[in-house]
């Protein structure tokens, strides 16, 4: 291989498209040629000083200047004017008020009893509305009033019902134990009652009470 | 249909998100071609826009089956760039080549030590010098190959020429390269 072919595929080397047996011929060369080798050695400096270089950054303000030459000054979109409309209006201080006026009005709307989809002309007259929210209210007053009473009803039943439930064992409790062996249905006169009668200003003579 | 593809159907629509989209991906590419080819930031800024002014009143003209997209926005560049060469062929006669001392104001990373940023300079600004040296034919190809990374297929297409011319082209400039740096650094 001459001086002059291996300057011609110096680049092709490099980049490593020298099929098997021109490569070999190539640093067979090299090998040999001391000018060859520093040529190569300079071109592949070269190289890796090209691929190394870092890209420069635009300034910031060229891809805006670009624009105003050629689009002009950017017009906002449908969005971006709305967003600048409303924007006033999204600000905590304003949209607090709005969200309640919004919940009042549907509270109303709906103590009304107005369907906003089947609107008529007479929804519209505020003594309907003034009718409607009097009648819807009275309702309410007077449902909660039944509950109330349906309430006490209840409660009133269940200690009925407790009492009744409690009424046996209190008799239970309160009837004596009776004796092992036989039946007495009639008591046994206590000896100490006897004595005690005419000190309470009552007195028993077989089971009964007599008034002084 | 590619991303590009999209930009410049809204492009043509009269989108201009989309062109401010083709505009942020692309302007890097063209800006250090311009810079590659001048050396100059200023010129490549004004290069830059003038550039894109053309894409932007040419870009009906685009075929997407004749190549990529960014294939035809460096040829258009390239384009530019000859003639603005064969433009200011007089100017540069008359301006010396040390009267540059503002050609490479760029960005300093703020992590880079003051010395690393001095030297990445000098080597920055020595390329440049030895890029100058070349004949604007043998530094286009260098540019477009080594530093736009483009493929033969793609820098014959730009170019306009065969893919053989574009391989010699490519290595006589960077044996042509190699002895003008070899030059500077011994000087």
């Amino acid at each position: 291989m001459t001086h002059l072919e291996v300057e011609n595929l110096a680049s092709d080397y490099l980049e490593g498209q020298l099929d098997g047996g021109r490569q070999a011929a190539f640093e067979a060369h090299l090998e040999g040629c001391g000018p060859c080798r520093e040529l190569l050695a300079g071109v592949r400096h070269a190289l890796e000083l090209c691929r190394e270089a870092e890209r420069l950054e635009p300034r910031p303000w060229l891809i805006h200047k670009i624009l105003l030459a050629t689009v002009g000054e950017p017009k906002p979109g449908w969005g971006e004017r709305l967003g600048q409309f409303f924007r006033p209006v999204l600000q905590p201080r304003v949209a607090y008020p709005i969200a309640m006026s919004v919940f009042t009005f549907s509270m109303l709307v709906n103590a009304a009893g107005l369907n906003l989809r089947h609107l008529r002309l007479e929804d519209l007259d505020p003594r309907t509305w003034v009718e409607r929210v009097n009648r819807q209210g009275h309702l309410v007053y007077a449902r909660a009033e039944k509950f109330c009473y349906d309430l006490r009803v209840v409660y009133d039943m269940e200690s009925r019902w407790k009492q009744l439930r409690r009424q046996p064992q209190v008799q239970q409790e309160e009837r004596p134990s009776t004796p092992a062996g036989g039946s007495s249905l009639q008591a046994v006169p206590d000896p100490t009652m006897a004595e005690r009668a005419p000190e309470g200003g009552f007195r028993s003579e077989g089971g009964r009470s007599q008034m002084p | 249909m590619d991303q590009d593809g999209e930009w410049i159907r809204g492009c043509l629509a009269g989108e201009s998100a989309a062109w401010e989209s083709l505009l942020k991906t692309y302007t890097r590419k063209i800006y250090n071609l311009c810079y590659r080819f001048t050396g100059k930031v200023e010129d490549a800024d004004d290069l830059t826009q003038e550039v894109f002014v053309k894409v932007f009143q040419t870009l009906r003209s685009f075929d997407h089956a004749q190549g990529s997209f960014s294939t035809w926005l460096h040829r258009v560049a390239r384009n530019h760039l000859v003639d603005h060469y064969r433009r200011t062929r007089k100017d540069r006669m008359t301006t010396s080549l040390e009267d540059d001392a503002g050609r490479a104001e760029q960005h300093p990373s703020p992590a880079a030590g003051p010395t690393a940023l001095l030297e990445a300079r000098e080597r920055r600004e020595q390329l440049q010098r030895a890029l100058d040296q070349l004949s604007p034919d043998l530094r286009e190809a260098v540019v477009l190959r080594d530093f736009e990374d483009l493929d033969y297929a793609e820098i014959a297409q730009v170019l306009g020429v065969p893919a053989g011319t574009v391989k010699s082209r490519i290595n006589r400039g960077r044996l042509e390269l190699a002895r003008v740096l070899k030059r500077m650094e011994g000087m």
